[in-house]
């Protein structure tokens, strides 16, 4: 209520004597998801509003970028498009048990799925654009600057600057993946030229195990590489329940793909062969493509933030706020600049919310909780609230655990060795379902209805109550019965592993 | 827990179902308080010893146990208040009456905490019982059950010092009630604070199965001697089926002795042909869903081509190699099913049961005497009686042909002509649907049934609209034509009608008993699914009201309880979802626009069709298509629909959310899983449009509705 009050105090002090001097109510940097949402939120609230952003290419750098930003041009859409393709190649194997007689030589053709993904960005590309220019918002297409708290600066292609000025800024300019600081860095790639490699390379060594890196790894799996995952820990995708990360460890593997837990990158030398890629270990890998996915870091480098002094933390994530407000007042900040949670629809949560306090009246924080999200590893993650090692630390009471580990109808025929697994993780005390897990086909899918409940605070007897559809495998959420664990409040969970 | 699981308090509470109907007509309506109930208790254990003495010579069993422990048990009911109430309360479920004693307070403290105790000890203790029916038909997860089960047992080991509880208390089952129930209710009670000893306890029972077995024997012993009727059975099931085994595994869990019968195995059901596991695993779901996976893949071929697969040659199909590797999963699930029974300590008696009497079952002449009967003998698919239609195939025949159909002719609009139309197409059949109607999926949501039809056309199947079959003509070369109203095609290698399925109610001996059966031959049962003769049940296809295998195990669990956990259970049927896995497949849960418009007047839509992304690529011209229905007054999601890839597993999440009551509000709250085609469910803002049926001064605002629907 008070920041409610004091914000619309800062409003209307402003707006009393310097509204009609601003060439725009806002402006914003960065044309990705959460600028474009809170460009559109903004004017469609009347709001008079101007974004720039970098020329598209698909491959990001100081000079380029494009309206859609990391989600659509380097991110979310290119790599599902791959994975769609990359998953082809398991289905293909599974189909002959079915009953189908594949010829011996099934040629893929990486060449046209690049260019039908590279058609499909560009396309979105320019639906963001009509999307915005029907908003009434006025697109600019250049660096953004900040010269003042309330001026900016667009640097155009051809180099002629723009400068205007807005009643707010909003810094939307996203993150950029990270090369780490060994030697022969230079012959790696980051996911940006993943998605736009010339051939498929036949070996690769992914260094990192975050959600790019397996995503990556299965992808170029299922198109027949040979691949290496090396990383740090002892399991992929820290952060992730760990009982998950075990699975999706497994089903890596069961896929062909070889694991190097607990292994750094020591060197890459450039050989005849390709690269020699030599780990902390002393082992030898060779590989045609090093791709390094151990990080993105915030793009804010360039925004010339000193001049009007915007804090940035150690990263340079833009330290923001509840309402996505940095410490200038007249300037925000939404998306993975600011490294709160980097999603596409958390960005999309942001920038309404911005729209919503700054141009709608309704001052509002946005909710980081019970938000549910997917890794498109083959098979893939889904997730929903707390894991088990989180829901341990964090209640009152004790923790119940419902797993289920089962072949999946489709593979008691294709005879494929992979175990779809779902956890449920409930406090016991007041049956709340505190989390949701779940690693196997269709699990992104599956995950956003039960993320819902959970946002909600469903018990597990609604779930119990609840009737399955049969026979898929969403039913297994509803139809847990019995407890696998009971974790008695005061156990410490084990470390990372 | 033992101490509720050992100590068996059920004589009297099981006995009490015996003869509800009886015991009401002589309580009436003066059970109000104590001694009326004390009264109740006592006339009707005379009934039943009355009954007992003329039943006594056709049991094959001798009385099990001396009379002083019969007397003492039946005493037990008499005198103790919470026996007294639990009697009434199961007096009056066949009636469908409320509870009878409301005012008295102390027997409802004693009913909640003894119900709570029950409900806290199945939610935590079900751990080894094997899951059953939905588990298995994607393939016995108890093979995993191995890791689950070392934990359990190292939890066993630490609390062993509490398993000798059991014995301790089944012994004093022969106190008079009072004293056993405060003593069962304290022990409970000094059990609940530290729940995971309590919790493991039961685990360790179920663990070491001699231990577990010889325990239940005991109780049961005990409770079958205390009985004076010597059935054989307290449960005789004919038809194991999903339901039949659910409510079966169930009763024996919860210390009734249960048989079970079935046909010997077929992937053709008739009279005489059936199988262990029933139409969902034998001749619906599971084969079904087999032949689905199976054809989708030409689908899947031609969406490769998008994403850069080629091949050098077309990919052909072997129909053979289907059949055979379906075959023997179906094989490999029948005898999990066999096994799950048996280790429930189910009998499994095979042959076709009879209802002689109310109490006994004939199966292949040797007679079976039971305290409750339950009837769980599913459906069967119904072709209508016209010339020639002899040489039409049904769904049983269509899972099981020898060979893939060349040209096939498939007769109806519901789920299972669209889901066969759909195998049929995907593995390059030429398909033909005649529909009576102009659309298919009668009782779907209109918008629903348009764009299925839309879809399913486009990937190549001919509907014939408003055609109804006439006759069936085979042809010299063999081939068959299908003549309707409209005109006759002709060519087709196989006609398949899936105009209907019809309860297995005739020859079972229900008219013979006086089992009240409806116009279409389903069993009529009340909300407890009690038939009306009191001691004969029916859940499942065989009682027709939903006819799914997830309601049957609801059922099967509802009866369970309420006849063997002194649970009254109705099973719930609000907001059930389902699916229809045509090509593309659908979910739904929920009222349809339609239903909504009716029930509430004033709803508002909101509807999303767009081209997924994979279609996108691979140029196809697929799409999707999603809707909920939500009230304009209460911003309750009242339905939600979906057609495209994946809806039917999408959608059971979102049962979960709209089965717990929550608004669009809390739709629109939940974060997007990005890029999926689900998360389109979450970021519906405005509503396409409002249908307004009260006064407007009484409904909501335009600007409202945009308030709530654009958060």
């Amino acid at each position: 209520m008070e920041s409610r009050k004091m914000l619309s105090e800062a409003e209307t002090n402003k707006s009393a004597d310097q509204v009609a001097s601003f060439d725009f109510d806002l402006f914003v940097i960065g044309g990705g998801s959460g600028g474009v949402r809170a460009a559109r939120f903004s004017a469609n609230f009347g709001a008079k509003v101007g974004i720039c952003e970098l020329p598209y290419h698909p491959i990001s750098s100081d000079k380029h970028g494009g309206f859609g930003g990391t989600c659509v041009i380097r991110g979310c859409v290119p790599k599902k498009i791959l994975v769609y393709g990359g998953t082809f190649g398991g289905d293909l194997e599974d189909a002959r048990n079915f009953g189908w007689e594949l010829s011996e030589k099934i040629d893929f053709n990486w060449k046209k799925l690049l260019q039908k993904k590279t058609d499909e960005i560009s396309r979105l590309n320019g639906v963001y654009k009509r999307l915005l220019s029907s908003a009434g918002v006025k697109t600019f297409e250049g660096q953004g600057k900040i010269t003042g708290p309330n001026e900016v600066e667009v640097t155009q292609i051809d180099g002629t600057k723009l400068s205007y000025t807005a009643k707010h800024i909003l810094i939307a300019t996203g993150s950029r993946a990270q090369f780490p600081n060994i030697p022969g860095q230079e012959l790696g790639i980051t996911s940006d030229e993943a998605l736009s490699l010339e051939e498929i390379p036949k070996r690769v060594v992914v260094h990192g195990a975050g959600y790019i890196a397996v995503e990556f790894a299965s992808i170029w799996r299922g198109m027949g590489s040979e691949v290496h995952l090396v990383y740090r820990k002892e399991l992929p995708l820290r952060g992730f329940d760990d009982e998950m990360r075990a699975v999706v460890a497994k089903n890596l593997e069961g896929r062909g793909i070889v694991l190097h837990p607990s292994t750094n990158l020591a060197q890459l030398i450039k050989t005849e062969d390709g690269i020699k890629v030599i780990t902390d270990h002393g082992e030898e890998l060779m590989a045609d493509t090093v791709l390094f996915a151990t990080g993105r870091a915030p793009n804010s480098k360039r925004l010339n933030l000193e001049a009007v002094g915007v804090q940035v933390d150690k990263i340079g994530a833009i330290k923001v706020d509840e309402y996505s407000r940095t410490n200038v007042p007249s300037i925000w900040a939404i998306g993975d600049v600011t490294n709160r949670m980097n999603l596409t629809p958390v960005a999309l949560m942001e920038g309404t919310y911005f729209a919503n306090t700054v141009f709608g009246n309704r001052p509002s924080k946005p909710d980081y909780s019970n938000i549910p999200c997917a890794v498109f590893c083959n098979p893939p993650l889904s997730c929903v609230g707390l894991s088990e090692e989180q829901a341990i630390k964090q209640a009152n009471g004790d923790v119940l655990v419902f797993t289920s580990s089962f072949n999946p109808m489709k593979n008691t025929i294709s005879g494929r060795q992979e175990k779809t697994v779902m956890k449920l993780v409930v406090d016991a005390a007041t049956d709340k379902v505190l989390g949701a897990s779940m690693c196997g086909p269709d699990a992104p899918e599956i995950m956003q209805g039960i993320a819902i409940a959970l946002k909600c605070g469903a018990t597990k007897a609604q779930f119990d109550t609840t009737v399955g559809i049969h026979p898929s495998s969403a039913e297994e959420f509803v139809t847990m019965r019995s407890v696998t664990r009971r974790i008695p409040v005061g156990t410490t969970p084990k470390t990372n592993l | 827990m033992a101490s509720i699981f050992a100590s068996t308090t059920t004589p009297s509470i099981t006995r009490a179902g015996l003869l509800p109907k009886r015991a009401l007509g002589v309580s009436s309506s003066t059970v109000l308080g104590l001694p009326a109930m004390g009264k109740m208790g006592r006339v009707r254990c005379s009934m039943e010893e009355g009954k007992a003495c003329s039943h006594e010579s056709k049991s094959k069993m001798g009385m099990g146990m001396g009379a002083s422990l019969m007397a003492a048990a039946m005493a037990a009911s008499m005198s103790s208040p919470a026996m007294a109430l639990v009697d009434e309360r199961l007096s009056t479920e066949g009636t469908g009456l409320p509870f009878g004693l409301s005012n008295n307070l102390l027997g409802w403290i004693l009913f909640a905490v003894f119900g709570l105790i029950w409900a806290l000890y199945f939610v935590y203790t079900s751990d080894l019982e094997e899951d059953e029916e939905s588990g298995l038909t994607q393939t016995s997860k108890k093979e995993e059950e191995g890791e689950g089960e070392s934990v359990t047992k190292k939890m066993a080991v630490a609390t062993s010092l509490t398993v000798t509880t059991p014995k301790k208390l089944s012994s004093l089952s022969s106190l008079s009630s009072p004293t056993l129930h405060s003593l069962f209710f304290s022990k409970a009670l000094s059990f609940s604070p530290s729940s995971s000893s309590f919790l493991s306890l039961r685990k360790t029972l179920l663990l070491s199965p001699s231990h577990h077995t010889r325990t239940r024997r005991r109780s049961f012993t005990l409770s079958a001697s205390a009985n004076p009727h010597n059935y054989d059975f307290d449960l005789f099931t004919i038809g194991a089926g999903s339901g039949g085994v659910r409510a079966s595994r169930f009763a024996a869990n919860y210390g009734a002795s249960v048989a079970i019968c079935e046909l010997p195995f077929s992937t053709i059901s008739s009279d005489v042909t059936g199988g262990v596991g029933g139409t969902c695993v034998l001749r619906g779901c599971v084969p079904k869903k087999l032949l689905v996976y199976s054809s989708k893949y030409s689908h899947e071929f031609e969406e490769s081509n998008g994403f850069g697969w080629k091949y050098e040659s077309e990919p052909k199909h072997d129909w053979s190699t289907l059949i055979a590797n379906k075959n023997a999963e179906l094989q490999r699930l029948t005898g999990i099913y066999k096994n799950i029974l048996k280790n429930s300590n189910v009998q499994l008696i095979e042959g076709r049961g009879k209802i002689v009497d109310p109490h006994t079952v004939d199966v292949d002449g040797k007679l079976y005497t039971a305290r409750h009967i339950l009837v769980s003998v599913g459906g069967r698919p119904f072709i209508p009686d016209i010339p020639g239609s002899e040489h039409a195939i049904d769904s049983d025949a269509a899972l099981d042909l020898p060979s893939k159909p060349e040209k096939i002719a498939i007769v109806g609009g519901g789920y299972i002509a669209l889901e066969f139309a759909g195998i049929f197409n995907g593995l390059k059949s030429d398909v033909h649907v005649f529909i009576r109607q102009k659309k298919v999926l009668r009782g779907f949501d209109e918008e629903i049934r348009d764009f299925v039809g839309e879809q399913m056309a486009l990937r190549g199947i001919e509907f014939h609209t408003e055609e109804s079959p006439q006759a069936v003509v085979k042809s010299a070369d063999g081939s068959l034509s299908l003549k309707t109203n409209k005109g006759t095609v002709e060519g087709f290698s196989h006609i398949m009608f899936a105009t209907g399925r019809k309860p297995n109610t005739k020859n079972i001996g229900l008219e013979s008993v006086g089992v009240k059966i409806d116009k279409k031959g389903a069993i009529e049962v009340n909300e407890y699914s009690q038939s009306s003769v009191p001691s004969i049940w029916a859940v499942g296809d065989v009682t027709d009201r939903i006819n799914l295998t997830p309601v049957a195990l609801m059922e099967g669990v509802a009866l369970a309880k309420t006849l063997f956990l002194n649970e009254p259970t109705k099973p719930e049927y609000s907001y059930v979802p389902s699916a229809v896995f045509s090509q593309p497949p659908i979910g739904q849960v929920g009222l349809t626009e339609e239903q909504a418009v009716e029930q509430y007047g004033d709803v508002d839509i909101f509807t999303s069709n767009f081209r997924p992304l994979k279609a996108t690529l691979s140029g196809l011209p697929d799409r999707t298509f999603m809707k909920l229905i939500v009230c304009a007054k209460t911003n309750k999601v009242l339905g939600l629909h979906m057609c495209g890839e994946d809806s039917p597993e999408i959608t059971q999440g979102f049962a979960v959310a709209i089965k717990a009551g929550l608004t669009k509000a809390d739709f629109d709250a939940t974060v997007g899983i990005h890029p999926t085609a689900a998360e389109e469910f979450v970021t519906m803002r405005t509503p396409t449009r409002k249908i307004r049926k009260t006064n407007p001064s009484e409904g909501r605002s335009e600007s409202e509705v945009k308030a709530v629907a654009g958060t």
